[in-house]
């Protein structure tokens, strides 16, 4: 079974993230664990996810000005990665934070929203930036990205990586911007690494090229 | 006298019409008469219909069965709380209920439509779309397009303003606090007086 199968399948968090003061990458706290142990339900997440659709919208498409991630096809690691940490405050996310809390979702609601997302396909229409220095940010990704979100920014499941295809680009850019400045901490050390030297007008090279890439969502969930 | 005597498909059709006289549940069928609770305790201020005729009383024409049912046990149990509704909680019994749920939530809603087009067309936006800037969600995410709710969230189409208006107010400061999961709290602590009047208006010509 899936379930069972994730503990061998993922990788253990990096000790590297013991030495980035104040961040926390992946840190296997109990309720993490439960999540990606849970055996998400699909039908039941689409009915949990009413209460996020207000902001990530019909379909989990988000929104072109980036307010608000597109969710659609993301891997369902990274999603209880990502709504975990936001719980365990380990990603500050204030706006996010009543809908995703305890009181608000269970564990299981968590790992069914999941579930959805991860089966729903992400359209075409995602927003992307100016487009004129796609070249540039061709060659970053190459350098620095694509070990880890993979040659069509598809990201890696089993390693917490999100899916970077298809992502609206004002959400890219303003994300790789807070992990580079330190608001944003509950990053891989290696992705602050990779960035930390960026100016912004690299981030926005870089990001253009990521919310053009694309990718088919994976075939199985984790 | 064996079941011989009929043809096999003739029985089928024997029993399929046994079936519909007994249980005449169909859409387009005629309402369901309205519980004597419902006459004797509900009807006076929320309308025979549950289309009642002042805003300090909500319609509950339309209302989601299991909503209702919610409000009236958190009603009877101190969760919510309200000076008129106190005054009728004596009588309600608990086993009245679902029948005043059921009863009003096949009732059809008669949508007031606002005089005040400008609050009204500022409201859609905040329903469509909510408010990026301070992290107001579109309100259609849970409450449904056209304000109709479902089983997990109320509707709050056809609503009179002043009602809508009064219970957003009321989760904002907390004094009503039977939201499942605080979200409803959380969403009203972040709209302004303007935004959620002009929210009310648009709501009340929805259905």
């Amino acid at each position: 079974m899936a379930c069972f199968a994730f503990a061998a399948a993922v990788s253990l968090p990096s000790q590297a993230a013991d030495s980035m003061p104040g961040y926390i990458w992946n840190e296997m706290y109990p309720e993490k664990l439960q999540a990606l142990r849970a055996q998400g339900d699909a039908k039941r997440g689409a009915v949990a996810f009413e209460g996020c659709q207000g902001c990530h919208r019909a379909g989990a498409l988000g929104r072109v000005d980036g307010s608000y991630p597109r969710l659609a096809g993301q891997h369902d690691t990274v999603l209880i990665k990502q709504m975990t940490d936001v719980r365990a405050g380990i990603r500050e996310n204030p706006k996010m934070l009543p809908f995703a809390d305890k009181e608000a979702l269970s564990v299981q609601e968590i790992a069914d929203i999941a579930a959805y997302l991860r089966s729903l396909p992400p359209s075409t229409d995602n927003g992307v930036g100016p487009g004129d220095r796609l070249a540039r940010g061709a060659d970053l990704y190459t350098r620095d990205c694509r070990s880890c979100h993979g040659a069509n920014g598809e990201g890696d499941a089993s390693r917490f990586y999100p899916r970077v295809a298809g992502q609206h680009f004002k959400y890219l850019f303003r994300e790789v911007v807070q992990i580079r400045d330190g608001g944003r901490r509950n990053s891989d050390p290696r992705m602050l690494n990779a960035v930390r030297g960026y100016s912004n007008d690299d981030v926005s090279a870089v990001a253009d090229h990521m919310a053009r890439l694309r990718a088919p969502i994976s075939a199985v969930g984790k | 006298m064996t079941f011989r005597l009929l043809p096999r498909r003739h029985w089928q059709i024997v029993v399929v019409t046994a079936a519909v006289t007994c249980f005449p549940v169909s859409p387009g069928a005629a309402q369901p008469a309205a519980p004597e609770v419902v006459k004797t305790l509900c009807a006076g201020c929320h309308g025979a219909d549950g289309n009642s005729v002042a805003p300090t009383f909500p319609k509950l024409a339309g209302q989601s069965a299991a909503y209702l049912e919610k409000q009236l046990l958190d009603y009877l149990a101190g969760r919510r709380r309200g000076e008129i509704m106190a005054s009728i909680l004596p009588q309600l019994n608990k086993s009245d209920v679902p029948g005043i749920a059921a009863f009003y939530a096949a009732q059809p809603i008669q949508p007031a439509p606002t005089e005040n087009a400008k609050a009204a067309a500022a409201g859609k936006k905040i329903y469509d779309d909510g408010n990026v800037d301070s992290g107001v969600p579109a309100c259609g995410g849970c409450h449904g397009d056209k304000g109709e709710g479902n089983d997990r969230y109320p509707r709050v189409g056809g609503q009179f303003p002043a009602y809508t208006l009064i219970q957003m107010q009321e989760f904002k400061s907390g004094k009503r606090n039977n939201d499942k999961g605080k979200v409803m709290r959380a969403v009203a602590e972040r709209m302004t007086d303007a935004e959620m009047q002009a929210v009310s208006e648009y709501l009340a010509a929805l259905k």
